[in-house]
């Protein structure tokens, strides 16, 4: 009877250590879908990927100990659980993290639109030198086809697709100031010539 | 596994590259996560898992399978997107420098700009790996890059068109036989070169810089065009002073300007209240301006010519004298 019971207890506890921790896995797997779906690949890439890296190698844990003889998934709970509470905490910050990347995408918008404007701006100063008309006519179309574009960050920013909003803005924004540094390198030669003369 | 499996499948996007494939890989998954989820429902005694490990095996052997093709499919659009990435750079890059050659490169700058910031996005979107985003985007890049070609062709279709070059050189070389002939000064304007010409006996004696009028790629057809003509001309007037320092006022228009404004008011070319227009020169102010359709020079060189010519001096004005000329051959490189 009493190896029986021995025996029994050897069971149980080899059993309880061998199941698979079901409910951590699920639980840690539906917090980071759940916090994906809510755009953390979007607004916390660094913080999502980090989340995905530690879920797979959770379950990389759990793959290691099926192929042992000994089964021992407690790193591997340990490892869901604390997954699964990162997750939480990543979905509770994200509202805060999208509106920082909205702010971001407004101040680049911003940004756009004032190298814009100072590139109009040092295009009514540009030298009416030699060769100089054609060009302004082209870069004041180029600053045309710039503005024009403008609108469409603020699409991008409407539809919460802020790092594209960002990767436009200062797309134009370094066009804007390519404009501009072609100016002032015309009044620059413009003004050497004018102290030559002199 | 198969979870895991499932949830690489769906971050390589294989629904996007592999639809078919992977709508057959998650019905496979479901039935069999069902059939087990029955099977768990049995008695103990008469649960039998081992038919579920095969189907299980097999599932995972498909999702291998479609994560191998999926690479595969993604290789091939990577290859054409860094291609067709290449190919537009190529030429977004002529169109931009044959539109500073000619003065209505202007009509083609924004759209080439706006195409220009879209490519700076699909090679953002190419080099995150996001191609379906970065072909998204070609479409309207290519809609922005036939507009800027829908405003320069009419220039190039002009400047390429062999049976206009050819009347062009006609005329030129007809002119220079007069000099030579007549042992008289000619003057010849190249517009494709924006240059002047004079010709003495038939022999080139001097060679200027012109500008020309702000669409003056273009012939002109009526007032207001801002499009230099294109014809055989004869100086009328010497203006010792005029707007733009010295100017030589031409015969425009001829009679053949006029048959060609008729013509195009019949078509509908020209404004309701648009004449035929006049007042052309060649006239001093510099070479680098933009005209209202007349020829521009340096003072200094207007000085020179104004004083080698009388009234009469045959002026002829062409677009180019060879069909591989700087405005035909600009987007050679395309």
């Amino acid at each position: 009877m009493r190896y029986l019971i021995l025996s029994m207890m050897v069971v149980f506890m080899f059993v309880g250590c061998s199941s698979q921790p079901t409910t951590e896995m699920n639980d840690a797997k539906a917090a980071v879908d759940a916090v994906i779906a809510e755009g953390a690949e979007k607004y916390a890439q660094v913080d999502a990927q980090k989340l995905n890296d530690d879920l797979a190698a959770a379950m990389a844990e759990i793959t290691t100990q099926e192929g042992k003889m000994m089964k021992n998934y407690s790193k591997a709970k340990e490892a869901l659980v604390k997954v699964k509470a990162d997750a939480d905490t990543l979905k509770a910050g994200l509202p805060a993290k999208k509106e920082e990347a909205k702010q971001s995408a407004i101040t680049s918008q911003t940004d756009a639109k004032t190298a814009i404007d100072d590139a109009k701006a040092l295009l009514a100063k540009a030298p009416k030198g030699k060769g100089s008309k054609a060009d302004i006519e082209a870069m004041k179309a180029d600053l045309k086809g710039l503005d024009e574009s403008l609108p469409e960050v603020q699409k991008l920013i409407d539809t919460e697709d802020y790092s594209a909003a960002i990767e436009k803005a200062n797309a134009i924004k370094e066009k804007a100031a390519g404009v501009s540094d072609q100016i002032n390198q015309a009044m620059e030669k413009v003004g050497a010539k004018a102290e030559v003369k002199k | 596994m198969a979870d895991d499996q499932a949830r690489n499948l769906w971050r390589a996007g294989v629904s996007e590259y592999l639809p078919v494939e992977y709508n057959k890989y998650t019905a496979d998954l479901k039935t069999a996560k069902d059939d087990i989820a029955k099977e768990a429902d049995r008695f103990v005694l008469f649960r039998d898992y081992k038919p579920y490990i095969q189907r299980f095996k097999d599932i995972l052997v498909l999702g291998n399978e479609i994560l191998v093709k999926v690479e595969i499919e993604k290789a091939k659009k990577a290859d054409s997107l860094s291609e067709q990435i290449s190919s537009f750079k190529t030429i977004i890059s002529n169109l931009q420098k044959f539109t500073l050659k000619i003065n209505e490169g202007r009509l083609a700058r924004a759209d080439l700009m706006k195409a220009d910031l879209l490519l700076n996005e699909v090679e953002l979107r190419y080099k995150k790996g996001e191609y379906a985003a970065a072909e998204a985007k070609i479409d309207d890049l290519s809609m922005y890059l036939k507009s800027a070609e829908d405003s320069l062709s009419p220039i190039i279709g002009r400047y390429s068109d062999r049976s206009q070059v050819e009347k062009w050189q006609k005329w030129a070389e007809d002119t220079v036989a007069e000099s030579r002939e007549k042992g008289i000064i000619v003057i010849v304007v190249n517009k494709s070169k924006r240059t002047l010409s004079i010709y003495r006996d038939g022999e080139l004696m001097k060679k200027y810089s012109v500008g020309i009028g702000r669409n003056g790629s273009f012939d002109k057809i009526h007032a207001g065009d801002n499009a230099t003509p294109e014809g055989k001309y004869k100086i009328t007037k010497k203006l010792p002073a005029s707007r733009y320092y010295k100017a030589l006022l031409i015969n425009y228009p001829s009679d053949q300007d006029r048959k060609q404004f008729i013509l195009a008011k019949k078509k509908g070319l020209v404004p309701n209240k648009a004449g035929i227009g006049g007042l052309i020169e060649i006239h001093g102010g510099g070479s680098d301006t933009m005209t209202f359709g007349c020829i521009s020079m340096e003072n200094r060189q207007m000085d020179e010519i104004y004083n080698m010519v009388k009234v009469g001096t045959p002026v002829t004005i062409v677009g180019a004298v060879h069909l591989e000329n700087s405005i035909s051959s600009a987007l050679g490189g395309k």
